[in-house]
């Protein structure tokens, strides 16, 4: 009985303080100017691309002679993969009034999109925004969201494959079925690649898991592997370019962080630069000389040679002189 | 003040939630790991629905009746097949992934023509955020109200009877296999229907968006439960909603106290740890209390 009536307190509470905010909230509560800006970071989870990409937006703002806490206020949160989270941390910088709000990774980006049509937002790399339906127009954005797309340069990216392995015929794409990103370049690397008239095999996982023995299936039906800008599969490179290699198969990336991990070789983005770009949004947004409405998406077409010449001995693939004196000039090769 | 609406409209929302899984977790005493699945499985559907046209009321109404299908294939394995309840759950919510990959077509999906059930009925004329308060409310008591009515009728009470003790409900002629599969599939109907509901209220569905999500619910009904201690069934679900709100509450002062956010996961299993050890915790401290003036 003691408690059905404390219950019965807590409810007349609840409601009186909610009848109350009713009418609060109906009339005043003008949000207060900030005296710095703010800026406010949500980032979907913790991952070495996504962590990438907000280093090279806080090195960026600082190049900009932003410093938080000085003259900049950077509020960054991230939501560990919960959609409540999200909205929760969302709403959050609605109430804190920030200045622009930057989400890193599409389901940030939707959430700060449902929390405000006013405040700017800045996409840290979106695969394809008007594609998610974030946008109607990845030119002319017209409301208030505008960014960076992470799509990879996958024309040039074939072109340099075909270049080591003239002999192409047959390639195989490996990506997770829950990444937007991976699952977008996949269709379009599969469009092109069938154009140019090679034979595609897709394969998809679900979690690392699933990594094994999908790749070791896929490997004894193809030539090379291609992988997407892939969350999941990045953290298996390792695993994928092992398996691989055992077919004698090489496994080309989009991403520059998987060459590292036992890639062959990418024409890539690098996450930093990204994050560099999505930066330079957000400073030209502050300083009041650009709006997102009028911003158009950002698609980095400039992408970085790398090559990997300990997985070519390992994989008896000389690369072509050609190839070799472009990633000198305007790459990176690891020996 | 706005901050502490929004979380009072988030923990309404994900009261509704609990009190599905309510039925499963303390009625029939059946961990439900399937809510992991049907939760996105009713948000998937809903966003299709949605996007080819069909009224957000219409949509919800469909997740409900697919929640119920998956509640299905889990209490036929589990009382068909004899495959363990924490099993049987996981294989459901396993198997739902690909599902729901299938309906959606792809990970993730906005929903772009912007008709859902928090903008209806003049529900966006409302102050910001109360929109979802009232909303949750009216869900939540029509639910609630379907709830109690059945849980007083002969059927209901052999659900409660089977929970409780079910070689006793045998013996009294109660088929307690019927029982499972009812419960077990309104359950999942009602958190289905909830990701329906957040679905629409965030603006996307995304296949991942199951995860955790019955940390949330378990949340609500032990805050519920260690808040306010034996009270009858039918207010137990009030109380649901309170620890709904309670956890919410909980998990924004954390926010706002600067946490690293990457610890919110250890702090919500630590909030919940600790309401679950609070009952024990009392009984000790009581007896030590009591055996104390003894000894005096």
């Amino acid at each position: 009985m003691k408690h059905t009536k404390r219950l019965y307190g807590t409810i007349i509470f609840l409601f009186a303080f909610l009848i109350f905010a009713f009418f609060y909230t109906g009339h005043n509560e003008k949000v207060a100017k900030n005296k710095i800006p703010k800026v406010g970071v949500l980032q979907l989870m913790s991952h070495p691309a996504l962590d990438q990409i907000n280093q090279g937006l806080d090195d960026t703002l600082k190049k900009h002679g932003y410093i938080n806490g000085k003259n900049i206020k950077i509020e960054f949160q991230n939501a560990q993969g919960d959609q409540s989270n999200l909205r929760t941390i969302s709403k959050q910088f609605v109430q804190d009034n920030v200045d622009v709000a930057v989400g890193i990774a599409t389901p940030s980006v939707q959430s700060l999109k449902n929390a405000t049509s006013t405040i700017p937002i800045v996409m840290g790399a979106v695969t394809d925004p008007k594609g998610f339906g974030i946008i109607p127009s990845n030119t002319k954005p017209g409301g208030n969201i505008t960014g960076v797309s992470d799509q990879a340069p996958l024309e040039s990216q074939l072109k340099l494959i075909r270049e080591i392995m003239p002999d192409l015929k047959n390639i195989g794409i490996i990506y997770t079925s829950s990444d937007m990103s991976a699952t977008t370049e996949m269709k379009k690397m599969k469009k092109i690649a069938a154009k140019q008239g090679l034979n595609v095999t897709v394969s998809s996982i679900s979690n690392v898991n699933d990594l094994e023995q999908v790749s070791t299936s896929l490997s004894q039906k193809v030539q090379a592997i291609f992988v997407p800008t892939d969350n999941t599969v990045a953290s298996g490179m390792k695993l994928l370019s092992s398996i691989a290699a055992k077919q004698n198969i090489p496994v080309f990336p989009a991403a520059t962080t998987m060459v590292k991990d036992g890639g062959l070789a990418t024409y890539g983005l690098s996450q930093y630069e990204l994050g560099e770009q999505t930066g330079e949004d957000v400073v030209k947004i502050l300083r009041g000389k650009g709006k997102p409405a009028t911003m158009p998406v950002t698609f980095i077409k400039k992408g970085h040679l790398i090559l990997n010449e300990k997985q070519a001995q390992k994989l008896n693939i000389t690369f072509p002189e050609s190839v070799i004196k472009r990633a000198q000039k305007e790459g990176k090769i690891i020996k | 003040m706005n901050l502490i609406i929004s979380t009072i409209s988030q923990g309404f929302i994900w009261a509704i939630m609990a009190i599905g899984l309510y039925i499963t977790f303390r009625i029939l005493d059946f961990p439900d790991m399937t809510v992991e699945g049907s939760f996105p499985l009713g948000a998937v559907t809903t966003v299709i629905m949605i996007q080819h046209g069909y009224s957000p009321e219409i949509s919800l109404l469909v997740a409900f009746l697919f929640g119920c299908l998956a509640g299905f294939a889990t209490s036929f394995m589990y009382t068909k097949l004899h495959i363990p309840s924490l099993l049987a759950g996981i294989l459901t919510m396993t198997a739902l992934y690909s599902v729901n990959l299938r309906i959606l077509g792809k990970a993730n999906m906005s929903l772009t023509k912007s008709n859902n059930i928090f903008n209806s009925y003049g529900l966006d004329k409302l102050p910001v955020n109360f929109n979802g308060i009232i909303l949750g409310i009216i869900i939540i008591a029509i639910i609630t109200s379907l709830l109690i009515i059945f849980l007083n009728t002969e059927k209901g009470q052999a659900v409660i009877a089977t929970g409780d003790n079910e070689t006793m409900a045998a013996s009294m002629g109660i088929n307690t296999t019927v029982m499972k599969f009812i419960g077990i599939m309104v359950s999942n109907g009602i958190v289905a229907l909830t990701g329906g509901l957040i679905a629409q209220q965030n603006g996307f569905a995304d296949v991942n968006m199951g995860i955790g999500s019955i940390v949330i619910g378990l949340s609500a009904i032990i805050i519920g439960e260690v808040i306010y201690p034996d009270v009858p069934l039918s207010i137990r679900i009030i109380t649901i909603v309170i620890g709904s709100i309670v956890y919410r509450l909980i998990l924004m002062i954390v926010l706002q106290l600067g946490f690293n956010t990457n610890d919110l996961k250890l702090i919500s299993a630590i909030i919940l740890a600790l309401c679950l050890a609070l009952p024990t915790i009392r009984a000790q401290f009581f007896q030590a209390f009591r055996n104390g003036v003894k000894s005096k």
